[in-house]
């Protein structure tokens, strides 16, 4: 299940429950529902939201995260379920337990993956994409020599241009791409809880502030997916994220990825990356699935 | 606006409509009819009529998924249609209120937006 988006980005509405049902409330009168089995993502970007708390619970039973954004999108807080998975207890004391080579090793895979998508989304805008196969190849457990770091040196100006600086506090395209990879976060998010692990512990990013941290090791590899519809929205001629914009840029979790199993929308590629990643903390295999660094994307 | 990607290729959406006609003459036969209206409110179908109820999925599997749960709801008495359509199919429908002709409903956006 791809599921979908729910964004409220005006103020004064109430979400609640009523049977199967998310429903919008304005003014007293109800202006939208939502089957509650559909629903990949609540994200409130308005100031003025009230919440039911049987809405709340719903949600959180169905693995659907709750993302409270600040300014610029960026996400302030998630509200997650307590029990994704019914062996959740067990997969987390294996999460925790994990083995920092182990966890290197698999920082190494999505860092290798993360830099062969910003090939791939260089070369389906047209751009220069030469050396970032031997960079992805070159990536060491832990990649302790900062090829990601170095791959991104690289991959912006070829990507937005030589001005261009990524700087989440800007507005424009850095607007653009905060709103997408929230998307992408949320998105993730719902993956890594289903497979029954906990979003705080992370494999490279272990900063102590960062609640999602392992949300956002699994993105890496997705972000060039988002940055290439940012590039096709900023072509349009979009410049802020807004009514108009929004949907398109909300599509990076139903766009279509190639994988060992077909082709796949990239919610059903987190889904399986979470589940595998499981898998390797539990012992029973050593390679994350990861999709393909090819993107059938022209068209 | 950006090009318009291909949204789930390769799925099938489709829509189902639930009809039903259950007796409800007894006390207890009008319980087990709110209750199987209910519980079709539960999985999200909508009324479209009166004891006609219709929900889209995203693709078949979701759609047989869903026929297979209302099976198992089913009321032990009375008569119950599943009728499942393709999206196509479903485009072609014509609703009237009155003699005034609706819009069909559109399929449900990725992103919903209020």
């Amino acid at each position: 299940m791809t599921g979908r988006i729910v964004e409220i980005a005006e103020d004064g509405r109430h979400l609640a429950k009523n049977r199967g049902f998310l429903t919008v409330n304005a003014g007293g009168e109800e202006i939208g529902r939502l089957p509650l089995d559909d629903i990949a993502a609540v994200i409130a970007s308005a100031h003025g939201i009230t919440y039911s708390n049987s809405l709340l619970v719903a949600l959180a039973e169905r693995n659907a995260p709750l993302v409270v954004c600040a300014a610029n999108f960026m996400p302030a807080a998630v509200l997650l379920s307590a029990d994704g998975h019914h062996e959740q207890a067990g997969r987390m004391m294996d999460q925790a337990a994990a083995s920092k080579p182990l966890r290197k090793r698999l920082w190494a895979q999505l860092v290798s993956a993360k830099i062969e998508a910003q090939a791939a989304t260089l070369k389906v805008v047209g751009a220069r994409h030469e050396g970032f196969g031997l960079l992805a190849r070159k990536v060491r457990s832990g990649d302790p020599d900062n090829v990601e770091a170095q791959a991104a040196r690289r991959y912006w100006p070829l990507l937005f241009g030589a001005d261009f600086r990524r700087d989440r506090a800007a507005g424009g395209l850095n607007a653009l791409l905060n709103y997408t990879y929230t998307v992408l976060r949320a998105g993730t998010a719902r993956a890594v809880m289903g497979a029954g692990l906990h979003p705080s512990f992370g494999l490279a990013h272990r900063q102590r502030g960062n609640p999602f941290a392992l949300a956002d090791d699994l993105m890496e590899p997705f972000r060039p997916v988002a940055d290439l519809l940012v590039f096709e929205a900023a072509r349009a001629g979009i410049r802020e994220p807004d009514k108009d914009s929004k949907p398109a840029l909300a599509r990076v979790l139903i766009t279509d990825m190639s994988t060992a199993a077909g082709v796949s929308p990239v919610g059903v590629c987190l889904q399986r990356l979470a589940v595998s990643l499981a898998q390797c903390f539990g012992g029973e295999t050593r390679i994350l699935e990861l999709p393909r660094p090819t993107l059938p994307l022209e068209g | 606006m950006p090009p318009d990607r291909p949204a789930l290729s390769g799925y099938r959406m489709m829509w189902l409509y639930v009809m039903f006609d259950l007796p409800v003459g007894t006390p207890a036969e009008r319980k087990a009819a709110t209750k199987f209206r209910h519980f079709l409110l539960d999985q999200a179908f909508e009324m479209a009529q009166f004891s006609v109820y219709l929900r889209f999925a995203e693709s078949k599997e979701a759609a047989e998924t869903l026929i297979g749960r209302v099976g198992d709801a089913l009321p032990r008495h009375g008569k119950v249609h599943i009728v499942s359509l393709t999206d196509k199919q479903y485009g072609n429908a014509r609703i009237f209120t009155g003699r005034k002709r609706e819009r069909s409903p559109k399929n449900p956006n990725q992103l919903a937006l209020f």
